[in-house]
């Protein structure tokens, strides 16, 4: 009985990190820079690609976990310079103008991979046996990874003199121009590091699901309720409302006919927004 | 700007010129490009004969693409053959493309270009059984055209005019099933799958088959097709003493499943899996030890040792080197070589008569000595037919994989209609 209690926690935990670690980008940069990126999944998909590229390319693997947050967000910032930026004024225009980036990003990989699915392997595969029970060792890793990179973030947003910057912007960006603080400069930066994390997060979880182009559309609806769910304006809010979403779906199958589990986390999600339209830990961005 | 415009065209920018050259370097290709999209393949030599119009319907683009390029690569490759043979009783074979773009309610619209535009003798492609109910309409009720479905599917498409070429859930089940309970000893069977109409109906038969050879089925349970997490599902293998998984969920569902099976220790604590479209595609969506020891059954692998099989891999590798598109069981290259040769047959048959009910007569009877796998025959009045059927196994050695044929069984019946 406690063995599979103990299974159900570290699987409902793996997928929440998976979660958290994709809607951590998603939700940095529409905290911060007030526009959501609908591109997210394709960045996601482009972290997953280099992984694919170095395995083979028939490097060591790591490489893939390296270079992917570092090409994907050199990716971010050239597009930011160049595009992204454009759309600040008019979110409504960012959402459409940056999902027409995600479908060329996604029709692009589709055509390279023939539209085949492509499988990676773990940089480490295996397991480690606690008692009579395996963890993988790949999904305990991934764990840790994403409780370094939110405490990273953390840290870097709240005892950084950058972080201070960023946080100043969001809160007033014409006083923060009046101080001397280059805005401009701040959110092509935020943009950038928000698209290293998906890169990071799609070259983690791509050993777990297969390389597809599609592969980045599935977790951009639910990163999208995460971030409604937890809040837009803060750090915390959207890793805590991913966790939330991830620790839905992962139960409620357990509950409920798997199919009727993917509606019922929208409603729950839903009535919860209903209820508490600011989210988990909305302050709100006016 | 315009200066800009000006040096681009200097520098090597598109110019029309250059556009001309390289339109006119596919059409010497054998291309054309149809008077409104579609793609045509006209025969090699011209010749005072009239070409007999094979038109393919398939799913070019979209997320069927990997099948329907396939499809279209394997029509490509055959009617060239029949072509450079001087085609059927003289007459060339020509071939014009329509994609259907995974969707089909793009399909229908480009479906009846084929019929009405380009007046196809005979419509072959389709891949998924949506595609197949939204285009037999238009080809074969309002169309009164021959219509040729090549993919392995659930069954019970039985209308007039219609041949299907691939496997049938019988021609699946019926030996792999009584294998895994009497040889593998296998006896308590779970059914994991996507929601759809595929395993809805195949889990149906297989269900039957298990019960009838005396194994139980643990669960049969559909989740959304994109599903990435199974725990609960692998507790539910895992507390019913599952001995065998009969998996019918697809891509991208699959591979999250099969990885949380194997980390479950599901395999090494002695359990099997089995899945019915795993064919030589599928070796590369897994790493090599999560696929080891996986059962198949299809009409064709490319294992097999047979010599006509052997040679006709041989020549499609050489038409289409380093290809993304095999030429394997699971994404209907087999029906599709099938489906054109059994036209071809027929037409020797009715004397170069094209007419619709000449041809389907023709067929219902036609026979196969020789294609991927093995011959083929018409069951006759039931528009379905016999073929050969291999178990298969995968084996890992390293981090590569390949399936080891396990056992042949010849001219199995499709128990339709």
């Amino acid at each position: 009985m406690l063995e599979n209690v103990v299974t159900f926690a570290f699987d409902i935990l793996s997928f929440t990190s998976v979660m958290v670690l994709i809607v951590l980008g998603l939700g940095v940069i529409a905290s911060m820079m007030g526009i959501f990126n609908f591109a997210h999944g394709e960045f996601v998909l482009l972290g997953g690609y280099t992984a694919f590229l170095t395995q083979d390319a028939g490097l060591n693997p790591w490489w893939g976990i390296v270079l992917a947050p570092l090409i994907v967000g050199l990716i971010g910032l050239l597009l930011e310079r160049s595009v992204i930026q454009k759309f600040y004024a008019t979110p409504i225009i960012a959402m459409l103008g940056t999902y027409a980036i995600g479908l060329v990003i996604r029709e692009i990989i589709r055509s390279l991979l023939g539209g085949h699915y492509k499988s990676v392997s773990e940089p480490w595969p295996g397991f480690f046996t606690v008692g009579r029970l395996d963890f993988s060792i790949w999904r305990t890793l991934i764990i840790a990874i994403t409780v370094s990179v939110i405490i990273v973030s953390w840290l870097l947003l709240t005892k950084t003199a950058i972080g201070l910057r960023i946080r100043g912007s969001l809160e007033n960006p014409m006083l923060a121009r009046a101080c001397g603080i280059s805005t401009g400069q701040l959110y092509t930066l935020t943009f950038a590091y928000g698209s290293a994390l998906a890169g990071l997060a799609g070259a983690l979880i791509v050993p777990l699901y297969q390389l597809s182009a599609d592969m980045g559309l599935r977790f951009l609806v639910q990163g999208f309720l995460s971030v409604m769910l937890g809040g837009v304006g803060t750090f915390e809010g959207p890793v805590v409302g991913a966790a939330a979403v991830g620790a839905l779906a992962a139960s409620l199958p357990w509950l409920v006919l798997p199919v009727l589990a993917d509606p019922l986390v929208f409603l729950i999600a839903l009535a919860f927004v209903k209820v508490r339209p600011q989210g988990f830990v909305g302050k709100g961005r006016t | 700007m315009s200066q800009e415009y000006a040096t681009q065209r200097q520098s090597g920018g598109v110019t029309r010129r250059r556009f001309l050259t390289g339109a006119s370097a596919l059409a010497s290709a054998g291309w054309v490009a149809g008077s409104a999209g579609g793609w045509l393949l006209r025969p090699e030599r011209a010749s005072a004969a009239t070409p007999i119009k094979v038109g393919i319907a398939t799913d070019i683009t979209g997320a069927l693409a990997p099948f329907g390029n396939a499809n279209w690569q394997v029509a490509q490759f055959v009617v060239t053959e029949i072509n450079q043979q001087g085609g059927i009783l003289g007459q060339p074979i020509e071939l014009r493309l329509e994609d259907t773009a995974s969707d089909p309610k793009v399909a229908i619209g480009n479906v009846r270009k084929l019929i009405q535009e380009y007046r196809a003798d005979v419509v072959l492609g389709g891949i998924t059984s949506a595609m197949r109910q939204a285009i037999k309409d238009p080809i074969v009720n309002r169309g009164r055209t021959l219509y040729i479905y090549p993919q392995l599917y659930e069954g019970q498409e039985c209308t007039k005019h219609l041949y299907c070429t691939g496997p049938t859930p019988a021609q699946q089940c019926d030996e792999l099933i009584p294998y895994l309970i009497k040889k593998q000893g296998r006896k308590r069977f779970a059914m994991p799958s996507a929601n759809y109409v595929w395993p809805q109906l195949l889990n149906k038969y297989a269900r039957k088959v298990i019960e009838a050879h005396g194994g139980e089925v643990v669960f049969e349970e559909y989740y959304p097709l994109d599903q990435p997490e199974y725990s609960a599902t692998i507790a539910k293998i895992r507390d019913g003493k599952v001995d065998c998984v009969f998996n019918t969920i697809i891509p991208p569902g699959l591979q999250p499943f099969v990885k949380q099976l194997y980390e479950s220790g599901f395999q090494r604590d002695g359990g099997m899996i089995s899945c019915l479209y795993y064919d030589e595609n599928l070796l590369n969506y897994h790493p090599a030890q999560e696929m080891d020891g996986l059962f198949s059954c299809l009409d064709y692998f490319q294992s097999i040792k047979d010599p006509f099989s052997e040679g006709l891999q041989e020549r499609y590798n050489k038409m289409f080197p380093g290809t993304k598109y095999l030429f394997t069981a699971g994404v209907a290259s087999t029906g599709m070589y099938r489906g054109i040769k059994f036209y071809e047959a027929a037409v020797k048959a009715t004397n170069g008569d094209l007419s619709r009910e000449a041809v389907s007569a023709a067929i219902d009877k036609a026979t196969l000595a020789s294609g991927p796998g093995g011959g083929a025959q018409m069951v006759p009045g039931k528009m379905h037919c016999k073929m050969n059927m291999y178990v298969a196994r995968c084996k890992a050695e390293g981090n590569k994989t390949h399936y080891d044929i396990i056992g042949k069984y010849d001219m199995v019946d499709p128990k339709e209609c």
